[in-house]
């Protein structure tokens, strides 16, 4: 009895740091203590996918993001019939339905068996209430990651608008 | 559309049925009332024990300290009202009637004697009739609470342990439920049952706050007015209030029969009249709008018919959980109707 209690216990911290260690590597969860990122891990949906199993479809209300701890995720664009990405371990998607409860843009698909972790705006909203600090963490590195794309998206915008403008130039 | 066919279709329909299995045998039997009232109270209490969370304390320390105020502050109620309500309940069961009541009965007698004689009411006796109900009723309280005794205790400490788990273990017992969800239909499970959290948690806190308020206002009134029993009647008033149409009906006649009888004035049936109009003016313009934030439209046929299958079933408890079981059961189906057009489950 003790011998299995020990182990079961074991098995929990070792799950516990898996996912602690998949955590750490992203930039939402990056300047999180080891013990706030236990307190992220526990709120966190642990799922197994099929390949060609639907993760999520395009338009349907988006509740999260996931953390992909192995296998391969396709993201597709169901309108335009298109394969956007493909994702690997230790990416993530979704993370915009963390702040606003938008429809998906694009549907995700496992390409091989999978195991994601869930984490959802119920339960960050919940963690928010029990644990203002830490909420007010992951809800500023996720504002980092945000502005991060922001400014690539602007730098991006930026140099199509100079080409356009070099284009029409040579137009003339 | 949801094909039957979809093995993750397949899996949801047995989970219902499962789920709808497990409900049916907890209804059978004693544990359900039980499991329910400390569900419904875990749910409850839920907001003062995250709120200790975060103030850094652990869920299980906020969750022990809540349980041992409650424990607490229950004893200490007992403790104060259990030798005033033995005293009313004494004074009931041994049926002495004032001078004045005795003098309202005859009055009573004859009006009932002139005009009532055709329907075959002209010999009765309201002075024997009433000394009989009151021996009744209050012996039947009183064998009640001997007769169940050990059913009352083995009630009053299951159902703080039970709460107390559930409380503690609410998240973790929620996050092990949605995980046999199939992954299909996971992120629709999810968002139900946030839906379904958010509607439910302000309804059920805000009608607890509005018995509880009305329960304390009606006890103190009529004891100000010095009603006899307004231990009794106050409290019943409150629980009443929580049902619809029906329930301040059923909460005021008692303040007015035992108001008469206790004075022989008929015409302090009106002063209580008067007082409970007054309580459900306060109720319906203060209390209510800030309490209960959330209304769970109940058609008044439809909550008639469940308090009659309540009380049917599991007695006066059984009546008082009817309107909140009925209401989370009309939020599941709306919400779950509402949220699954939103997604493609096929």
């Amino acid at each position: 009895m003790k011998g299995f209690l020990i182990k079961s216990a074991h098995q929990k911290e070792t799950k516990e740091g898996d996912i602690c260690h998949v955590l750490k590597g992203m930039p939402i969860f990056q300047k999180l203590t080891r013990r706030e990122l236990n307190a992220v891990a526990r709120i966190l949906h642990e799922r197994e996918y099929q390949p060609e199993e639907i993760i999520f479809r395009e338009n349907e209300p988006g509740m999260g993001m996931y953390i992909i701890d192995s296998g391969n995720v396709v993201i597709l664009s169901e309108a335009a019939n298109l394969e956007l990405t493909e994702l690997n371990a230790g990416a993530f998607f979704g993370e915009m339905s963390l702040l606003d409860a938008a429809p998906r843009s694009a549907t995700a698909k496992a390409r091989s068996t999978c195991r994601i972790f869930g984490f959802f705006q119920p339960d960050l909203f919940g963690l928010i209430e029990r644990n203002p600090h830490l909420g007010i963490k992951i809800v500023l590195g996720l504002s980092r990651l945000i502005c991060e794309r922001l400014r690539q998206t602007n730098q991006r915008a930026y140099e199509f608008n100079e080409a356009l403008q070099q284009m029409r130039q040579g137009q003339k | 559309m949801i094909s039957l066919k979809d093995r993750s279709t397949q899996k949801m329909l047995l989970l219902l049925l499962g789920a709808l299995i497990l409900i049916v045998l907890m209804f059978i039997g004693q544990v359900a009332k039980m499991v329910i009232v400390a569900l419904l109270l875990a749910y409850i209490m839920d907001p003062i024990v995250t709120r200790l969370e975060a103030r850094g304390i652990s869920r299980a320390a906020a969750a022990s300290i809540l349980m041992l105020s409650l424990i607490t502050l229950a004893v200490v109620a007992i403790m104060i009202l259990v030798p005033a309500i033995r005293d009313q309940l004494v004074t009931m069961s041994s049926g002495t009637q004032s001078a004045k009541t005795e003098l309202a009965l005859m009055r009573l007698q004859e009006v009932v004697r002139d005009k009532l004689a055709w329907l075959g009411y002209g010999d009765i006796d309201l002075k024997v009739k009433l000394a009989e109900f009151k021996t009744t009723m209050s012996q039947k309280i009183v064998d009640f609470i001997v007769s169940d005794f050990i059913e009352l205790i083995v009630t009053l400490v299951t159902i703080p342990f039970l709460m107390f788990f559930f409380i503690k273990d609410g998240l973790t017992l929620k996050k092990n439920l949605i995980k046999i969800v199939p992954n299909r239909f996971f992120e629709f499970s999810l968002d139900l049952i946030y839906k379904m959290d958010q509607q439910l948690g302000n309804y059920l806190r805000g009608q607890f706050i509005d018995a509880v308020s009305f329960g304390t206002l009606a006890t103190i009134s009529l004891g100000i007015m010095g009603v006899p029993y307004f231990f009794i009647i106050g409290p019943f008033a409150g629980l009443a209030n929580l049902i619809p149409y029906v329930g301040p009906i059923a909460g005021g006649l008692p303040a007015v029969i035992a108001a008469v009888m206790e004075s022989g004035d008929v015409s302090r049936a009106g002063h209580v009249v008067l007082v409970f109009l007054g309580l459900k003016l306060i109720d319906d313009l203060v209390i209510q709008p800030m309490a209960v934030s959330t209304s769970v439209h109940l058609h008044p046929a439809l909550v008639l018919v469940t308090i009659v299958i309540g009380g049917h079933l599991f007695g006066i408890i059984g009546m008082l959980l009817a309107v909140p079981v009925t209401g989370f059961c009309k939020v599941v189906i709306t919400e779950s109707a509402q949220t699954l057009k939103q997604y493609r489950l096929t």
